[in-house]
């Protein structure tokens, strides 16, 4: 297992050089116009120095090896336009524990409602329960998002006498944005929960516990849902590291000052340093993502080797 | 007895309402979707973060409500006979706080004196440094091109506490209105030394001396601005404090959120108006024009758009005054702003110059005997028609194929916009027929919009818009200025729409044109002295392009619907700099300004600035 991660960590940050690098390359192709917002009015003297003081006149190849001395040294430069020379990582530490706040709550709620309610259709499959859940997903996958956000958040606020942004000093303020940004990971988990015990509930095994004379309940529990769990299993890092992207309509609607929209944004502004910083920090989220989630499905299935290629044998 | 007591108790009533309908304290609550990038005013252009620079640190002059100068931090000022020397004359006992309110120190000459040199030093990549170079102060351009390493030998100096002198390298008749630029405000020096590039990064490395303090700034979340109890001023200061929650949907939420009473004002987007209009016309009211802007139809002389759009064959025809003038004279103005304002006459002009915003000796700018018979060259499809009969044969004889290509561009994110050209190309279409004109519409891309435009020559014309930098009509000229370089001598093509170009072409017509207009905007630019010649000559200049079918002038920038508690009609008024970006003078009333009463005040602004 250890020589597997090691391999990993080390395609990793190839994976990673690649991804910095083709960014780094491609937002320094954008027209020079868009770092001066007043460039109409600024002298050619001044857009030079501009371009100088933000090494945009040095080769390419001394530009990214300028960046990659920054970062091994832990320096991911300054903000020049989103919040003007404010380090980027003292902008970026604020948001993430923000954004990971609201996601954690949203993907824990998602889970306890979710995943029993999943369970629940499936153990009443073809019943009033099933059908009224497979409403429910159908309703909140056809519905785009904004539309029910907005909904939520103008009919919610007035019902529960809040305000229409978010508060942090009143905990009732953080009810509906998470509630919102759950419903559509509700859905997620109950339909995919669902349509794995279904599938594990036809299978041999299942079969023959029901026949050895086992009670439902641990064959549902113990048996079906443990097996159609792993797949699921496998995003989970991934879902839970992904919280630190954010929600980019969420956090704008209620003003949340995590990371949501924060990379839109500062490509509209052409912040150099604060695109890399957050193009690190999300591809660093994926890899690890990845890494944690396959060593969660070993966990979970013992069957399951990093070691050992092939089919299940079992 | 009873008359008497009824009166009395009358009397009293009112006098209990007044103060109620203009609290002299209480918060300001509004949204904002634009974060500041930074607090410093001395860099930043942009009137996002300008506000702040406005309200918390004062400039030499301001303006009242009717746009007059009127003393600032100077309380007097004088200029030397050749011009050249102008002397400030600064308000004692001002003081810094900081944002906690305690005193740091006595603000002085030097601290304007530090805040040029800090907009000068190019490592701190100040924007707005070009204003400097404009004021032409002297030794400014070549201190900041290194050319120049003394400090002491740039044209500003302070003579003691509370005297600043500028010198300038030429006579520059507007001065006074370039102080109210940032590049003009002063900083504490130390502080400034101290922090370097970091002035500004938060609310804590900036000091205060003007009419508001940044109590709070927690960025995409709050500002909170408090009075500056101590500010020399403060008797004119009457909302104790401005609360700016960050809120990226506020476009959409600030209706909803100020009907709910959490916010004092709101911003009214056309796609919501049918509603209001319905529900709450009553609360409808108008932000003052605001004449920084002018918009102008601009013809390409340098396309460089893709063949199939035939750009070789749009040279031809824009070189030929004829075609220009068939476009100008078939182009409904009036029927194309109604895509933006339902009162498009009050927002039209005839001239790129706005008018109010300069006059002399009592008459407006573009009142001025150049534009006399401007009214001409618009809207009139008989005349276009003829036009066309003259353009069709000498474009013919001249090579050009029929229909002329014409390629319209507009932001594809702007609808108002992409609505006017619809019917902008339908109109001119219908008039001068398809067989003579093919209206292309491009839509640009939302974010750099003009570098892939304009600049880049993918059109054959354009809505443009130029922003006024001082209180001159030369600064309505910039746009179409031309760049000499000075070693070569040769001309380096800058304008809007690259004309400047066709000197090297064998386009004869419009290089003699060239040759006339440059000319006379030199002539104006050179008459420092007697300011009525000066502004009749730039008023002949501008008609030249008017009257050349150069350029079509089209509209003052748009006035916004709104909902809010402040009766706009109070606050600073200038076409120009930061102080229209003030809180000062304004009142922040219990309820909302109604329409009734917007359009009194506005009715007595006018009549004031009429009597002026």
């Amino acid at each position: 297992m250890l020589k597997y991660l090691a391999k990993r960590v080390a395609r990793s940050l190839l994976t990673l050089f690649f991804i910095l690098t083709i960014v780094f390359v491609l937002v320094r192709q954008m027209p020079i116009e868009g770092y001066f917002p007043n460039f109409e009015k600024m002298t050619p003297s001044q857009i030079e120095n501009g371009l100088h003081q933000m090494g945009l006149d040095q080769p390419m190849t001394v530009q990214l090896a300028n960046f990659y001395k920054g970062l091994l040294h832990g320096d991911l430069g300054v903000s020049r336009v989103y919040n003007r020379g404010k380090p980027v990582w003292d902008i970026l530490k604020t948001k993430i524990p923000i954004s990971i706040q609201l996601g954690s709550l949203s993907i824990l709620f998602s889970m306890l409602v979710g995943l029993p309610m999943g369970i629940h259709m499936a153990q009443r499959k073809g019943k009033l329960p099933d059908h009224l859940g497979t409403a429910f997903i159908v309703l909140i996958q056809a519905v785009p998002a904004a539309v029910y956000y907005l909904f939520i958040q103008l009919y919610g606020t007035e019902l529960m006498q809040i305000k229409l942004r978010f508060d942090p000093g009143d905990w009732r303020s953080w009810i509906l944005p998470v509630l919102s940004l759950s419903l559509g990971n509700i859905a997620y988990y109950a339909m995919w929960i669902r349509r794995y015990m279904v599938d594990e509930s036809t299978k041999d095994y299942v079969q023959l516990a029901r026949i050895k004379g086992c009670n439902g309940s641990r064959i549902m529990f113990r048996h079906i849902f443990r097996n159609a769990f792993v797949p699921m299993a496998q995003y989970l890092p991934t879902s839970f590291l992904n919280t630190v992207i954010g929600s980019i309509y969420i956090e704008s609607l209620w003003s949340i000052k995590g990371m949501g929209g924060l990379l839109v944004d500062v490509i509209h502004k052409q912040d150099n340093n604060m695109i890399l910083g957050i193009v690190l920090l999300f591809a660093c989220v994926g890899i690890i993502g990845l890494i944690l989630g396959d060593v969660l499905m070993v966990l979970f299935d013992p069957r399951i080797s990093f070691t050992k290629k092939g089919g299940d044998g079992a | 007895m009873k008359k008497i007591l009824a009166v009395l108790l009358t009397l009293a009533l009112l006098a209990a309402l007044v103060p109620a309908a203009l609290a002299d304290n209480g918060t300001y609550t509004t949204y904002y979707a634009g974060e500041v990038s930074t607090l410093n005013y001395l860099v930043s252009s942009t009137e996002n973060d300008q506000v702040v620079g406005a309200n918390i640190v004062d400039t030499l002059v301001e303006y009242n409500t009717y746009g007059e100068v009127i003393p600032c931090l100077a309380e007097s000022w004088e200029n030397s006979e050749d011009g050249l020397t102008w002397t400030f004359h600064l308000r004692k006992g001002v003081k810094w706080y900081d944002c906690f309110g305690e005193e740091k120190a006595e603000l002085t000459a030097a601290d304007f004196v530090s805040g040029l040199k800090y907009v000068l030093t190019p490592a701190y990549e100040s924007a707005i440094v070009s204003n400097v170079f404009t004021a032409q102060i002297v030794n400014a351009e070549a201190y900041y091109n290194g050319e120049v390493t003394d400090f002491d030998q740039v044209g500003v100096k302070a003579a003691d506490d509370y005297t600043l002198v500028y010198t300038l390298a030429n006579p520059v008749p507007y001065f006074v209105s370039m102080t109210t630029y940032g590049s003009f405000m002063p900083v504490y020096g130390p502080l400034a030394e101290e922090l370097g590039a970091s002035l500004g990064v938060d609310n804590q490395s900036i000091y205060y001396s003007g009419a508001y303090i940044l109590e709070t700034f927690e960025p995409q979340s709050e500002r909170l601005y408090v009075k500056n109890q101590n500010y020399w001023d403060a008797d004119n200061v009457f909302i104790e404090k401005i609360d700016q929650l960050y809120n990226a949907e506020s476009a959409t939420l600030s209706p909803i959120a100020a009907l709910r009473g959490e916010v004092d004002y709101a911003a009214l987007d056309n796609d919501i108006m049918d509603d209001w209009r319905a529900n709450h016309a009553e609360l409808i009211t108008q932000s003052r024009s605001n004449l920084q802007y002018s918009y102008f139809y601009c013809f390409d002389f340098d396309p460089q758009y893709e063949e199939e759009y035939e750009p070789a064959n749009w040279l031809i025809a824009v070189n030929n005054a004829n075609f220009r003038h068939s476009i100008m004279s078939a182009m409904d103005r009036t029927y194309a702003l109604t895509a933006e304002t339902d009162t498009p006459e009050a927002l039209l002009e005839n001239t790129i110059t706005p008018p109010a915003f300069a006059s002399v000796n009592g008459k407006d700018f573009s009142t001025l005997p150049a534009f006399a018979n401007i009214d001409q060259y618009f809207y009139n499809p008989e005349k276009a028609l003829e036009y066309k009969a003259k353009a069709v044969d000498e474009l013919t004889a001249a090579g050009a194929k029929f229909p002329i290509k014409l390629v319209m561009t507009y932001k594809t994110n702007d609808s108002d916009w992409a609505n006017q050209v619809q019917l902008q190309k339908s109109q001119l279409e219908s008039v001068l027929g398809t067989d003579y004109i093919d209206v292309v519409l491009y839509a640009g891309p939302a974010d750099n919009f003009l570098s892939m435009t304009r600049r880049a020559g993918k059109y054959s014309m354009q809505r443009c818009n130029w922003g006024a930098d001082y209180a001159d009509p030369e600064t309505w000229t910039d746009p179409f200025e031309i760049n000499i370089d000075s070693e070569t001598g040769k001309y380096q093509g800058n304008s809007y729409n690259k004309m400047d170009k066709m000197y090297d072409t064998d386009y004869a017509e419009t290089k003699a044109f060239l040759d006339a207009y440059y000319a006379k905007v030199k002539e104006a630019k050179a008459e420092t002295s007697d300011i009525e010649k000066r502004y009749n000559l730039f008023a002949e200049a501008e008609a030249m392009l008017i009257e050349n079918a150069i350029i079509i002038p089209f509209r003052k920038s748009t006035t916004d619907y709104q909902v809010t508690k402040i009766d706009v009609y109070e606050g600073e008024y200038a076409p120009f700099g930061i102080c229209n970006l003030k809180y000062k003078f304004m009142h922040l009333q219990d309820e909302f300004v109604t329409a009734e009463q917007n359009e009194q005040s506005y009715k007595a602004w006018v009549d004031s600035m009429e009597k002026k």
